[in-house]
């Protein structure tokens, strides 16, 4: 919001101070000043100082506003402009509102014998300063009042009008043109304003063609209106229009401030354009706004910001923001002044006292002495640290990349059984699916490297995948390595290494391989393997199909949260004490081709009791005809010689 | 027998002719035929000893001490020679089995810089006792808004443009506070958390901007909580990152989440508050918001406002390391532009 600097004077005649300290005060007050620049206005010297208003204070998109804020930060007062008496006729003016539901309050008032002329030179200044084209005598005093007060209002050029005008949604328009030319294809269910044939407006957002106001316009209707902000923000939003007037309207305004700048507009039309009032003041108001009473305890804003604000001080700052203020017995009874829709809570007031008592007051200097908490932070946080540390010490970079990416990639690379999670209105549309799994991002990575000449890549990733399961969506955290090579160098055993170092380091020592029983098509499906640890499939590690015949990538990826549920039931296991010698007994074994010698270990785990087994490993493996031959020897502890080999046979059908 | 009566025993050229042999013998093999022709049984050596028979007395007395001295030089000479060649034959061993250094330099790897930055971050928050947490991504609108105090259609919605899955209940979260909504919900006051995380706003990447970006949220939840513990956590954090001299601004803000709400500024570092391009002329760099947790959010959650009150910090990370890292354009942080130097190593944090 900007704001000349001689307007605040003209506003508040015994402000002294200068126009940084102006900025200066709002700033600390909850409005940022965030340009200051000299400039002339009306010949001569002032300044133009703009401002980031907050959300909740639409009555602050304009210089009253504004101007009440710097009153009340000083304690001086404000002399707000003076609306002369107007006299209005019997005469009725035809209006309809056909949608209670989303129409707050109407006020209009029909003008007639007007004389509409190009603006005078500080009108026209004045608009270029908000950044506004100047249209016509008529149009700039509209906007003019909409800059003094936030509300925004409407000119119909009566002449143009056939019929009723009403309020109503859109059944039967397709398409509008606004009065900037610009012709918008409708969707039937806006907020409109039409007469009998024509839209009028897209009400609070933008005028139609149809009743513009122009240079010949000598009877006019003005209306002013507030609707429900959620049908305005919908209307703007969906056919991609904002206005200064969806901006307000599609916030919280008061209706009961829309009779100040109803009438400001009437007097200063009549003032600039003559004319006179041809119709009674319609006020379409079915339920009136009544502002809340607030039961409010003096001092917790002391509370609140750390020191002490006395009572008196509080009362004083609220009156100089205009609230009403009783004391009753230790609390005082507050009622929020017209346009402060932002406050209905104790919490509301305890702000508006301390920003204007000054955040500058408030010591930040000492650290402040908190209890000592229960530490809640989650394994897979430490984890996710330790395992950064790890592949950056064996050389890894790490990247981050999009979550999102373009259709087909997760085609690509997806090894699990879910589906893809798509976004409905992803900001780029070429990439509208979330991630499946780490190798997108690593592999669009090792792609601009390998443009851009970069050699030695080792690169991994720690982020979240996505996918969806049974109607449910869901994100586990991943771990993605990949190593790229060129020519004939062949590094398979570097990320088995990398992916063994990591897992031992990390606590997991029981890793083994399968052959992969869902194959990303990105793979080289005869190198292509699932990471096992204690019998759970925790990842995946693959060779990728050359994407050039000079070179070699390989990729291996974890499942974070597997892994912390592993490290759970492993620290859960004591530390044995050994009181007997280890018993080694060995045992050979013929397998099926096709039948994988971990399901048979994990079926010969399930039959020793767990406090009996020191090890299980395979010391020989030999290829017969059609099977293959395995010596399995097994160091059982805790047992004497007769009760291990009584075992030892009865599980391998040794008897 | 050699008959030494009639021969004079020169040992001096005999040990000369045994040093020229030694100095042409090259293995063990040949010293031990040389030895032999000395020192063996029929060697010369032994041969000088038997003919000490055939001398008289005297001659007994004169030559066999010279044969005596002969043999005990010639056997350090063979000695000495066993030893040099046994260390020359171990070195042609090693020569042999020689590997050559590897002279290639490994790559030092190195952490993102988003990474370094929530890492010297939570250094900073873990010494004071907080936790860190993480949640999903894929959120529900419960969480991201409604709990935090921002119905529909609340203006605030005006800076939360979403990125929807199934509109309007799930979605990519806009804010680390959706975290904040599902500590406050499973966990017990007294809380301190941080929560470094990723979130996604509807937005046209530029240089400055992304849909894709990284927010580090902090909650505190104690029976007495006040904006002067708030303003001293933050002015301890920038003062830990940035000196102590570092100038802070607190300020009035509107977050629907807190109230009173506050904005952090910084004094510029380029301009030191005279007003530059990097702070628009203003003098300060809005480093992130906070304030009192407002009731409404405590209450959702089911924590009693009346005992409990908290506050709420939110930091945006991705310009810290734009500018720590002298990045100029955010999509960098993200694509395939960020490249690490081969040799430097950054993971001093």
């Amino acid at each position: 919001m900007k704001i000349l600097f001689s307007e605040i004077k003209k506003l508040i005649p015994d402000l002294k101070v200068n126009p940084k300290a102006i900025g200066e005060a709002l700033t600390s007050s909850g409005f940022m000043m965030d340009g200051f620049e000299e400039i002339e206005y009306s010949s001569k010297k002032d300044y133009l100082l703009s401002f980031e208003v907050r959300q909740n204070r639409v009555d602050c998109f304009s210089v009253i506003g504004l101007a009440k804020e710097v009153a009340a930060y000083y304690g001086l007062k404000i002399k707000l402009p003076i609306v002369p008496k107007l006299v209005f006729p019997e005469n009725k003016l035809d209006i309809k509102v056909a949608v209670p539901k989303y129409v707050k309050r109407i006020l209009a008032i029909r003008i007639k014998g007007l004389k509409n002329k190009r603006s005078p030179g500080w009108l026209r200044e004045y608009m270029a300063f908000h950044d506004i084209n100047s249209a016509n005598l008529l149009v700039d005093l509209s906007n003019c009042v909409m800059f003094l007060t936030s509300y925004p209002s409407h000119l119909i050029d009566l002449n143009k009008v056939q019929g009723q005008i009403s309020w109503a949604m859109n059944r039967n328009f397709k398409e509008m043109v606004t009065l900037g030319g610009s012709k918008i294809p409708l969707n039937k269910d806006e907020l409109i304003i039409q007469d009998e044939k024509n839209i009028i407006a897209l009400a609070g957002i933008v005028g139609s063609r149809a009743a513009e106001i122009d240079s010949k316009t000598t009877e006019i209707v003005t209306e002013t209106a507030i609707y429900d902000r959620s049908i305005i923000r919908k209307n703007s939003r969906s056919l991609k229009i904002i206005t200064e007037a969806s901006t307000r309207l599609g916030k919280d305004l008061d209706p009961n401030g829309l009779e100040f700048a109803e009438k400001l507009l009437i007097s200063m039309i009549l003032k600039y354009c003559g004319g006179k009032i041809d119709s009674q003041f319609f006020d379409y108001y079915p339920q009136r706004r009544i502002p809340p009473k607030i039961k409010f305890d003096p001092n917790l804003p002391s509370i609140f910001a750390g020191v002490e604000i006395p009572e008196n001080k509080v009362i004083k700052i609220l009156k100089n923001l205009n609230f009403e203020v009783k004391k009753i017995g230790k609390n005082l009874l507050v009622v929020p002044p017209q346009g402060r829709m932002d406050i209905s809570l104790p919490e509301d007031l305890i702000e508006e006292v301390i920003r204007i008592f000054g955040y500058n007051k408030i010591p930040s200097n000492e650290i402040p002495k908190l209890e000592i908490v229960e530490n809640i932070t989650p394994q897979n946080i430490y984890l996710g640290e330790k395992i950064r540390d790890i592949l950056s010490t064996l050389g890894f970079d790490e990247i981050l990349s999009w979550p999102l990416t373009k259709k087909g990639d997760n085609e690509m690379v997806n090894y699990l059984d879910w589906n893809i999670v798509s976004t409905q209105n992803s900001v780029n549309e070429d990439y509208p699916d979330l991630k499946q799994s780490m190798a997108v991002g690593l592999v669009n990575q090792l792609q601009e490297y390998l443009k851009k000449n970069v050699e030695h890549i080792k690169i991994f990733e720690i982020g979240k995948v996505f996918g969806e399961r049974g109607n449910n969506y869901e994100e586990h955290e991943a771990v993605g390595i990949l190593i790229h090579t060129f020519f004939k160098e062949k590094k398979l055993s570097i990320i088995k290494e990398t992916t063994e170092k990591l897992l031992r380091l990390i606590g997991l020592a029981d890793i083994s391989y399968m052959e992969s029983k869902n194959k990303p098509q990105i793979a080289n499906s005869y190198s292509c393997w699932d990471i096992v640890v204690e019998e759970k499939v925790i990842g995946i590690l693959y060779k990728l199909k050359p994407q050039k015949s000079n070179q070699n990538t390989y990729f291996a990826e974890f499942n974070l949260d597997e892994i912390v549920k592993l490290l759970e039931k492993i620290q859960n296991k004591p530390v044995v004490e050994l009181t007997q010698k280890l018993i080694v007994l060995d045992a050979n074994v013929e397998l099926q081709k096709g039948e994988t010698i971990n399901d048979f270990l994990a079926e010969i785990k399930k039959k020793i009791k767990s406090e009996n087994i020191w090890s299980i490993e395979i010391i020989d493996e030999f290829s017969l005809k059609e099977k293959i031959r395995y010596t399995i020897r097994v160091f059982y502890k805790e047992l004497s010689d007769q009760e291990a080999k009584k075992i030892h046979l009865k599980i391998f059908n040794l008897q | 027998m050699i008959n030494l009566n009639s021969k004079i025993i020169n040992i001096k050229d005999l040990l000369q002719k045994l040093e020229k042999n030694l100095s042409q013998v090259n293995s063990l093999d040949e010293l031990k035929y040389l030895w032999r022709e000395y020192l063996g049984k029929r060697g010369i050596v032994k041969t000088l000893f038997e003919g000490i028979k055939t001398l008289t007395e005297k001659g007994k007395k004169e030559k066999a001490p010279l044969i005596q001295e002969l043999e005990k030089t010639a056997l350090k000479l063979f000695e000495e020679k066993e030893v040099e060649l046994k260390k020359s034959q171990s070195e042609q061993e090693l020569i042999k089995q020689t590997e050559n250094l590897d002279y290639t330099i490994p790559k030092i790897g190195h952490l993102h810089p988003i990474t370094q930055t929530i890492r010297m971050l939570n250094k900073i928050f873990v010494e004071m006792g907080y936790s860190i947490m993480d949640g999903p991504e894929v959120e529900i609108d419960e969480y991201c808004f409604w709990r935090l105090n921002v119905p529909q259609n609340h203006p605030a919605m005006d800076m939360q443009d979403t990125i929807y899955i199934q509109e309007p209940k799930i979605l990519l979260r806009t804010q680390t506070s959706s975290i904040e909504a599902r500590v406050l919900e499973n966990y017990k006051p007294p809380l301190k958390v941080v929560c470094p995380g990723r979130v996604y706003r509807n937005e046209k990447p530029n240089k400055s901007n992304h849909f894709i970006f990284h927010h580090y949220q902090g909650i505190v939840v104690m029976e007495k909580i006040s904006l002067k513990d708030l303003f001293g956590s933050i002015s301890y954090l920038f003062k830990s990152i940035y000196g102590p001299d570092v100038k802070m601004r607190f300020r009035n803000k509107y977050y629907p989440e807190v109230e009173p709400g506050v904005g952090a500024d910084m004094q510029c570092f380029q301009c030191h508050g005279r007003g530059c391009q990097l702070c628009k002329g203003v003098g300060w760099i809005e480093m992130g918001g906070a304030g009192i947790i407002h009731p409404n959010v405590l209450k959702m959650t089911g924590i009693d406002n009346k005992k409990w009150m908290g506050f709420a910090f939110g930091l945006g990370l991705d310009r810290w390391v734009m500018a720590k890292y002298n990045i100029s354009d955010i999509r960098t942080l993200l694509g395939g532009d960020l490249g690490y130097k081969y040799y430097e190593n950054e993971n001093t944090i």
